[in-house]
């Protein structure tokens, strides 16, 4: 018995997709499919819809994650409109509340008539449909940090996102991350789904979402200061369709010698060939794509080293193949 | 011939005139006695919905497990499509409320449900995938 323990203790990893290489989600993304033109105002037969020819939770919780994420568009005009309010009224809690209790109101009309929304719109959708499905589905509030937000410490949270409870344990997603990317110069919506953002591992979740109690991180043995995640790397979206860990640099900034080495390790989801890895590297004049002065990667362990053999400040951008994964910083110093 | 015709539809109309203006009475005599039969354990189950503002239109009924369903009408209204049994739940959803179930026991006829608004902060980062750029003073 003790023994036992001592093996479920040792062989205990973090919560994420890989619990359920045993289920095939084809059949729940297809119920997704079928349900495409049906909307939100009758949610208990578009749940049952979606869920009822489905045997696990799962899958009636992926059925229901992919009919959002592939349904609903993101409205990038109400988010900044909704981003323009809370800075304005951040000082005063009454007016805040009241601005959050019409934009509510706004938001849901729009849902409902449109299928648009902001994060909490999507996170709000999840949860309910869950809900309906006697899933037991959380939101997460929280702060997302993305290469366009610029967080200070004493801004509102600006990110929401989920939490499901499966087969006992607590597991993270992104519904809004996951469902695409809106053009900031033309404020259009591009529908661009992303896998990487359902059941993601917490340890590369953390990154770049920071919840606002802590205990959502899912990170029960660990600490996570809000500082330390203000100073992380910046992670893409496809970090989370290459990589199951980014383990250093720990932070984004930089400062170095000349021919000083720095060393960067990920934790990759699948085998890459060794060619595909490349740095972007910008010096504020020109960008200039190279490979890293080494790369080795053994069991899906991918460790780079770099030197930079010029002083200047750099801004470095990883990618696998066309995937653009992290940006760090360096300034380079005789 | 024809004007016998005439003045049968028209003792027609008149007993029809008459007809109406005695059951009205019964009717409305008829709504206030009970909003629920019973018929064994079977109930027919009606009700009401309505926010802390009023009367909640558009509000989905569904029995718990069935595909059965009733949606609240534009006063708040709704009468439950399938008679139900004691211990079956009615779940109530609308679009930014808080989910309710109501469980049926042998005494429900009229449900009145004050739904209240889900306590959420709506805000919103979307993603990108812009790289970054520093802020470079030169």
């Amino acid at each position: 018995m003790r023994y036992l323990l001592l093996f479920i203790v040792a062989f205990q990893s973090h919560a994420q997709i890989s619990d359920f290489d045993h289920i095939n989600f084809s059949k729940a993304d297809q119920m997704a499919l079928l349900c495409k033109n049906e909307g939100l105002d009758n949610m208990p037969e578009l749940v049952y819809n979606l869920t009822s020819n489905l045997d696990t939770d799962i899958e009636r919780f992926r059925a229901i994650y992919m009919w959002v994420c592939h349904n609903i568009a993101n409205d990038y005009t109400l988010y900044l409109k909704n981003k323009r309010k809370r800075n304005k009224f951040k000082n005063d809690t009454i007016k805040l509340k009241a601005w959050n209790d019409r934009f509510k109101k706004e938001v849901f009309r729009k849902l409902l008539k449109q299928e648009k929304t902001i994060c909490t719109g999507y996170a709000y959708i999840v949860q309910e449909l869950s809900k309906l499905a006697n899933l037991d589905c959380k939101i997460i509030h929280g702060y997302g940090r993305t290469s366009m937000t610029n967080i200070d410490e004493l801004d509102p949270p600006n990110h929401s996102w989920n939490a499901i409870r499966l087969d006992e344990k607590w597991y993270l997603c992104d519904p809004t991350w996951a469902s695409g990317i809106p053009d900031p110069e033309t404020n259009i919506f591009r529908f661009e789904y992303n896998d990487g953002y359902f059941l993601s591992n917490p340890k590369l979740f953390i990154i770049n979402h920071f919840p606002q109690d802590q205990k959502w991180t899912l990170l029960e043995n660990e600490a996570h200061s809000f500082d330390e995640f203000l100073a992380a790397p910046i992670l893409y979206g496809q970090a989370y369709t290459n990589l199951t860990e980014h383990n250093t640099p720990k932070q984004m900034h930089h400062s170095l010698h000349k021919n000083e080495k720095v060393k960067f390790e990920y934790q990759l989801q699948k085998n890459i060939d060794v060619d595909s890895v490349s740095f972007l590297i910008d010096n504020g004049y020109s960008n200039k794509k190279t490979s890293p002065n080494s790369i080795s990667i053994e069991k899906q362990l991918l460790i780079l080293e770099h030197q930079f053999d010029s002083n200047g400040f750099y801004d470095v951008h990883l990618y696998i193949g066309e995937d653009l994964i992290s940006t760090y910083t360096f300034k380079v110093k005789g | 011939m024809k004007t016998q015709t005439i003045k049968k539809i028209t003792q027609l109309l008149g007993m029809l005139m008459i007809t109406a203006l005695f059951s009205n009475p019964i009717y409305a005599q008829n709504k206030d006695v009970a909003s629920a039969t019973v018929a064994g354990q079977e109930l027919t189950i009606k009700g009401k919905v309505t926010d802390e503002k009023g009367p909640l239109p558009g509000v989905n009924i569904v029995l718990k497990g069935a595909k059965v369903g009733a949606v609240t009408d534009e006063n708040g209204e709704f009468t439950f499509p399938k008679l139900l049994s004691s211990g079956d739940i009615l779940v109530f959803s609308s679009l930014g409320y808080e989910k309710q179930e109501i469980k049926i026991d042998a005494k429900t006829t009229f449900i009145n449900l004050i739904m209240s608004d889900g306590l959420i902060e709506m805000m919103g980062a979307p993603s990108s995938s812009k790289p970054y750029k520093s802020k470079r003073s030169n």
